[in-house]
C-alpha cells in the first residue's frame, strides 16, 4: 500500500514539474519584445542569493512587463556567489540575502535594503509544540534540549535540521538566537538541508523534525510555524516589529559605478511603490 | 576478382584516404587525453593552494567542519565515505556474484536474457531517482528504526549505504556475469566428470576462473559509489560528523554541492581541495582497476 502510495506521489510529482515546465515557457513567450513603445532596452545580468527568488522572480517579470524591450537575466547560485560576480562586474546587480562581511573581502559595494524577510521556526504538521523561546530555540540548536519533551511535545528525540555554513538564512537565524558567528556551535549531528525547499520538505516528512527558513517560502499545509517568544510569525507582526527573527534582502551595486539606464530602471522600480507592492505580495515586508 | 581489382586502382587514392582518417583519429585521441590532463592540472591548481594553506595534515585528519570559523578538516567526510562505500560493497559483492550465476548458469537463456535486460536498465536510471525513492521509501523504514532506538529520526549513513548497494549492484552483475560466461565450458564439464554436482563445479571451478573479471566489477562498483552524490544527498542528512550508521553523515562528494552556492574565499578554495581529495580518490581506483584487467589479459 506504502508503496502505490510512493508511485502514485511520484506520477504525480512528474505531472507537477512537467506543468511546471509549460508554464516557464509560457512566461517566456510572453516576453517577446514589442517594437510600438520606445523605451528603455538591454540586458541586465544579475545573480545570486536563491532565498530572494520567490519575490525577485516577481518583481523581475513585472518589470519586464512595463519594459518588453529589457531583458532581466537572474542566475539563482547564492548570495557568496551574488557578491563576488558583483565585485567583480561579472554581473550589474547582485542580489543577497545576508548582509556584506565587514573582514575587507567583500568592500567596494553598495547594498540597498529593499525587503524585510521574516524567519520561520517550523515543525511537522504533526507535532503539536506552539510556542518556543529564544533560549529554548538555542538550547535545541546547540544540543542543550534534545528531546521535544522537554519543550512541552511528546517524549521523542528532537531531529534538529540547519541550513549549510555560508547561508544567509543560517548567518542570519544564528546572529538573532545568539549562536556563535556562522552558527558554529549548532549541534555537529544536525541534518544539513542545502536550500530552503529541501528544509520544508524535510519539517514536513520527518515528525520530529525542526528547521528555520523563510517565511515567504513557508506552505502552510505542509509544515507548522512556531511561536517564537509567545509571538505566531505573520505579516502584521513582522511590520509591528513584534516578531524578531527577521533579516533584510539586499540589491548590491558596485560603489561608485554608473548603472546601466536599464540597470538604474530597475533599481528604482523594486524601491518605488509598484515595486514594494510586489514585495508585500510576496509575504515580505516592505521596506519604504 | 573484381574487388581485388578496385582496390588496386584506387590504391593511391585510398592510401590519401587512410591518411587523413589517421590524422582525424589522432585528434579524437589525443582530445581525450587533453581532458583528463587539463582537468588534473586545474584540480591541482585550483584545489592545492587551500590545502596548503590550510596545512594538509589538518585538512585530511581534521575532525571538525565549521567553515564559517575557518576550521577545515574533512576526516569525517573521508572516513563517511570508505565505510559507506565498503560496506556497499561487502553487501553487494556476493548478491552480485550469486545473481551472475543465476544469470549465466542456472536458468535458460531465453528469461536469462530478460533479467539481463532489466539489469541493464537499472544500471542507466539516474541516481537522483535513487534518491528520490531512497527518500520516499528507505529513510521513513529507517525513521522508525531510530524512533523505537530513541535516536533522532534523520537521513542516516544506513540508508546512503541501502541507497548505494542497489545503484552498484547492476555494475557487479553484469561485469561479473560476462566474466562467468567468457569462463570455458570444459572447466565445468570436467569437473562434473570427475563427479561434482553442478553447483560445485560452478563455485569451484567455473567462479574461480572468472575472479579477474569479477574483482574488476568489483572496481568499477567501488568507483560508482564512492563518486555517487545527488542519491546520498537526498537520504543521509549530511552532518559533518564522525560516521555512525544511525546518524546524519556527509559523504566526501556531498560538500561540493550543498556548499558551493553561499561559500566564499578560502571555504570555497576548501571545496576544491575536496574535489582534489576526491579526483585522487577516483584516480586510485581507476589505476588499480587497470592493473587487474591488464592482469586479467595476462
Amino acid at each position: 500500500m506504502k508503496k502505490i502510495s510512493a508511485l502514485l506521489m511520484m506520477v504525480l510529482l512528474a505531472a507537477t514539474l512537467l506543468t511546471g515546465c509549460s508554464n516557464t515557457t509560457a512566461t517566456d513567450t510572453d516576453n517577446t519584445p514589442s517594437d510600438t513603445a520606445e523605451k528603455l532596452s538591454g540586458v541586465v545580468k544579475t545573480g545570486g542569493s536563491t532565498s530572494v527568488e520567490k519575490v525577485m522572480t516577481a518583481l523581475i517579470y513585472q518589470f519586464q512587463e512595463d519594459n518588453k524591450d529589457v531583458t532581466i537575466n537572474y542566475e539563482l547560485n547564492g548570495s557568496g556567489d551574488g557578491i563576488k560576480n558583483t565585485i567583480s562586474g561579472q554581473y550589474e546587480i547582485g542580489h543577497s540575502s545576508r548582509e556584506l562581511k565587514t573582514d575587507g573581502t567583500e568592500d567596494g559595494l553598495d547594498a540597498t535594503a529593499y525587503a524585510i524577510d521574516g524567519i520561520a521556526i517550523v515543525i511537522n504538521t504533526g507535532n503539536d509544540v506552539q510556542d518556543l523561546t529564544q533560549k529554548q530555540l538555542k538550547d535545541i540548536y546547540t544540543g542543550a534540549i534534545t528531546n521535544w519533551k522537554e519543550v512541552g511535545g511528546n517524549d521523542v528525540a528532537i531531529t534538529v535540521i540547519t541550513r549549510e555554513p555560508g547561508s544567509g538564512t543560517r548567518d542570519a537565524f544564528a546572529e538573532i538566537i545568539g549562536l556563535e558567528k556562522g552558527g558554529s556551535d549548532i549541534i555537529s549531528s544536525a541534518s544539513v538541508a542545502d536550500n530552503t525547499g529541501a528544509i520544508q520538505t524535510q519539517v514536513s516528512s520527518n515528525p520530529n523534525a525542526i528547521g528555520y527558513m523563510s517565511y515567504s517560502d513557508v506552505d502552510d499545509s505542509k509544515v507548522n510555524t512556531v511561536k517564537y517568544e509567545g509571538v505566531e510569525i505573520s505579516e502584521a507582526t513582522l511590520k509591528d516589529g513584534t516578531y524578531t527573527l527577521k533579516r533584510e534582502f539586499f540589491l548590491l551595486t558596485k560603489t561608485g559605478a554608473t548603472l546601466s539606464p536599464a540597470a538604474q530602471a530597475f533599481v528604482d522600480f523594486v524601491m518605488s511603490k509598484a515595486g514594494q507592492d510586489i514585495v508585500a505580495d510576496n509575504k515580505l515586508l516592505r521596506i519604504k | 576478382m573484381e574487388q581485388m581489382g578496385l582496390t588496386t586502382g584506387r590504391n593511391k587514392s585510398k592510401s590519401t584516404v587512410e591518411r587523413i582518417m589517421n590524422i582525424i583519429f589522432l585528434i579524437c585521441g589525443l582530445a581525450a587525453v587533453i581532458c583528463v590532463i587539463c582537468m588534473t592540472v586545474y584540480m591541482i591548481i585550483s584545489g592545492w593552494p587551500a590545502i596548503q594553506k590550510i596545512g594538509v595534515f589538518e585538512f585530511l585528519f581534521g575532525q571538525v567542519w565549521d567553515p564559517e570559523n575557518s576550521e577545515f578538516g574533512i576526516a569525517p567526510m573521508i572516513l563517511s565515505s570508505i565505510i559507506a562505500t565498503f560496506s556497499a560493497i561487502l553487501v553487494a559483492l556476493p548478491l552480485g556474484i550469486l545473481v551472475a550465476v543465476f544469470l549465466s548458469k542456472l536458468i535458460p537463456g531465453r528469461l536469462s536474457s530478460i533479467l539481463r535486460t532489466l539489469i541493464d536498465l537499472l544500471a542507466g536510471i539516474p541516481s537522483v531517482v535513487y534518491g528520490l525513492l531512497g527518500a520516499i521509501l528507505i529513510v521513513p523504514l529507517i525513521f522508525e528504526l531510530q524512533t523505537s532506538l530513541g535516536l533522532p529520526t534523520s537521513g542516516c549513513l544506513l540508508s546512503a549505504i541501502i541507497i548505494l548497494i542497489i545503484m552498484i549492484l547492476p555494475t557487479i552483475i553484469s561485469v561479473s556475469e560476462t566474466a562467468i560466461r567468457a569462463v570455458p565450458q570444459q572447466y565445468e564439464d570436467a569437473s562434473l566428470a570427475l563427479g561434482s554436482t553442478k553447483l560445485q563445479s560452478i563455485f569451484r571451478a567455473t567462479v574461480p576462473a572468472a575472479k579477474s573479471g569479477i574483482v574488476a566489477g568489483m572496481v568499477l562498483g567501488v568507483g560508482r559509489a564512492i563518486g555517487e552524490a545527488m542519491a546520498v544527498i537526498m537520504v543521509a542528512g549530511n552532518a559533518a560528523i564522525m560516521p555512525e550508521f544511525l546518524k546524519p553523515a556527509r559523504l566526501l562528494t556531498a560538500s561540493i554541492p550543498i556548499e558551493w552556492a553561499y561559500s566564499s574565499g578560502l571555504h570555497r578554495e576548501a571545496l576544491y581541495g575536496i574535489g582534489l581529495v576526491l579526483f585522487i580518490f577516483i584516480m586510485v581506483i581507476n589505476i588499480v582497476l587497470n592493473m587487474v584487467l591488464k592482469k586479467a589479459v595476462n
